[in-house]
């Protein structure tokens, strides 16, 4: 199973979403941070600006700075992204307390924009599956 | 014409450990008592579909009460309490059980509680055998995983943290409506409650040596745990389960951590038979 979000063919489309999702734009007020995402090897990061997606940065992400970082495995990552995922990949603070989704950095921060953090990653979920 | 729900809200005086706090309960039906006491960072919202579920309140006589700082129990109007930040007790979570059992006038109640709550039923079972007929655990395990609680109350870090762990503590399958609800209801608790609540349900909560002194024949053990729930695994239960003899374990396919609220119907059909087990053996005692 390929992870579409971390497809760069596929960023200027998943920008569109999140940034006119309902929920997302609650969520994601006031939210100015790089979250660096890591599905493996593969690293992205997801910059936000005022609440909105900026980019979706793939080049040169390696050496991007960011405020925080949630990483998996690309297996944890395609069971989340199942329609219905199996127990203890449903979400990313379950996934945390079970060992098979870790964040690095600035942790405060992340779990001050969590909820934008979870709608991002649903929304990634939605759009695997659509 | 206006609807109403058989359950009714009141106010009780307690008096626990020489503190008296005026405390929020709700009840209805009438039967064999039940105590149903909300999880760490809830109030009695969560029991809701219990207390108005025609089936249940049939039998029953469910009550629900609001620990002191959550829900509409305030903290106690004697002690300047935000001089000391708030942490639950062991010792305090059972005596405030007893004294609303007495204060009702209760003749030993059956009580069921979930996450934090779930795990006093094994610390009353241990600790109160004689004052409760049966425990009902639901997500429980010898003890807790380890925590660090700073996240949990911290001045950069608001409810919406609390709605969106709790969102995901109820499983895929369950309704988005009630997902919603039950986050809805974890964002109400005030923000230094939860944190507190997780000193029992993290630091004072241990079975470790203990489970083998729980006597069912004195107060029965029965053990649901959702198969989705992260914080108490179904081979979190089981291995408590084989350590209390007598003690009854049924997994909870298609629930996650908070059943009662995220899927009450599929919770139901979990716990009825354990409740009319417990009925059934209270009326084969008396007669």
């Amino acid at each position: 199973m390929a992870v579409h979000f971390i497809n760069p063919d596929k960023t200027s489309s998943i920008v569109d979403v999140l940034n006119s999702d309902p929920e997302f734009k609650i969520a994601a007020r006031y939210m100015t941070k790089d979250v660096c995402i890591e599905v493996g090897k593969t690293k992205c990061i997801v910059k936000f600006r005022d609440g909105v997606v900026t980019e979706i940065k793939f080049e040169d992400a390696f050496a991007e700075r960011w405020d925080f970082a949630v990483r998996a495995s690309v297996d944890a990552w395609e069971k989340f992204l199942q329609p219905i995922p199996p127990r203890f990949y449903d979400g990313l603070f379950g996934g945390m307390i079970r060992g098979n989704f870790q964040i690095e950095g600035d942790t405060t921060m992340c779990f001050s924009h969590f909820w934008a953090v979870t709608r991002l990653f649903d929304i990634f979920r939605e759009l695997q599956n659509s | 014409m206006a609807r109403f729900e058989p359950m009714t809200g009141k106010y009780i005086f307690l008096t626990v450990q020489g503190i008296e706090y005026r405390i929020y309960y709700e009840e209805s039906g009438k039967g064999i008592p039940i105590i149903c006491q909300h999880a760490g960072g809830s109030q009695t919202l969560e029991w809701r579909f219990m207390l108005n579920d025609p089936e249940i309140i049939s039998k029953y006589h469910v009550i629900s009460a609001d620990l002191p700082y959550h829900g509409k129990s305030l903290p106690p109007e004697s002690e300047e309490w935000w001089k000391q930040e708030y942490k639950l007790t062991k010792s305090f979570f059972i005596d405030f059980q007893l004294e609303l059992s007495r204060a009702l006038g209760l003749e030993r109640p059956i009580y069921l509680g979930q996450n934090s709550a779930g795990f006093l039923a094994l610390d009353l079972a241990l600790e109160r055998p004689d004052d409760f007929r049966a425990v009902i655990g639901v997500n429980t395990a010898i003890k807790a995983g380890m925590a660090t609680l700073e996240k949990y109350y911290h001045p950069y870090i608001g409810n919406d943290y609390k709605r969106a762990t709790a969102l995901y503590f109820c499983a895929p399958f369950s309704p988005e409506k009630l997902r919603r609800a039950d986050s809805w209801c974890a964002m109400l608790c005030a923000p230094p409650v939860t944190k507190g609540d997780l000193n029992y349900y993290f630091r004072e909560h241990d079975l470790t040596g203990q489970t083998k002194k729980i006597d069912t024949s004195r107060c029965a053990v029965y053990l649901l745990t959702g198969e989705y729930d992260p914080t108490s695994s179904i081979e979190d239960t089981i291995a408590l389960a084989k350590e209390i003899k007598g003690a009854k374990f049924t997994p909870m396919k298609g629930l996650s951590h908070c059943g009662m609220g995220e899927n009450p119907p599929l919770f139901k059909t979990y716990l009825m038979p354990i409740l009319d087990e417990i009925s059934s053996k209270s009326t084969k005692k008396k007669s």
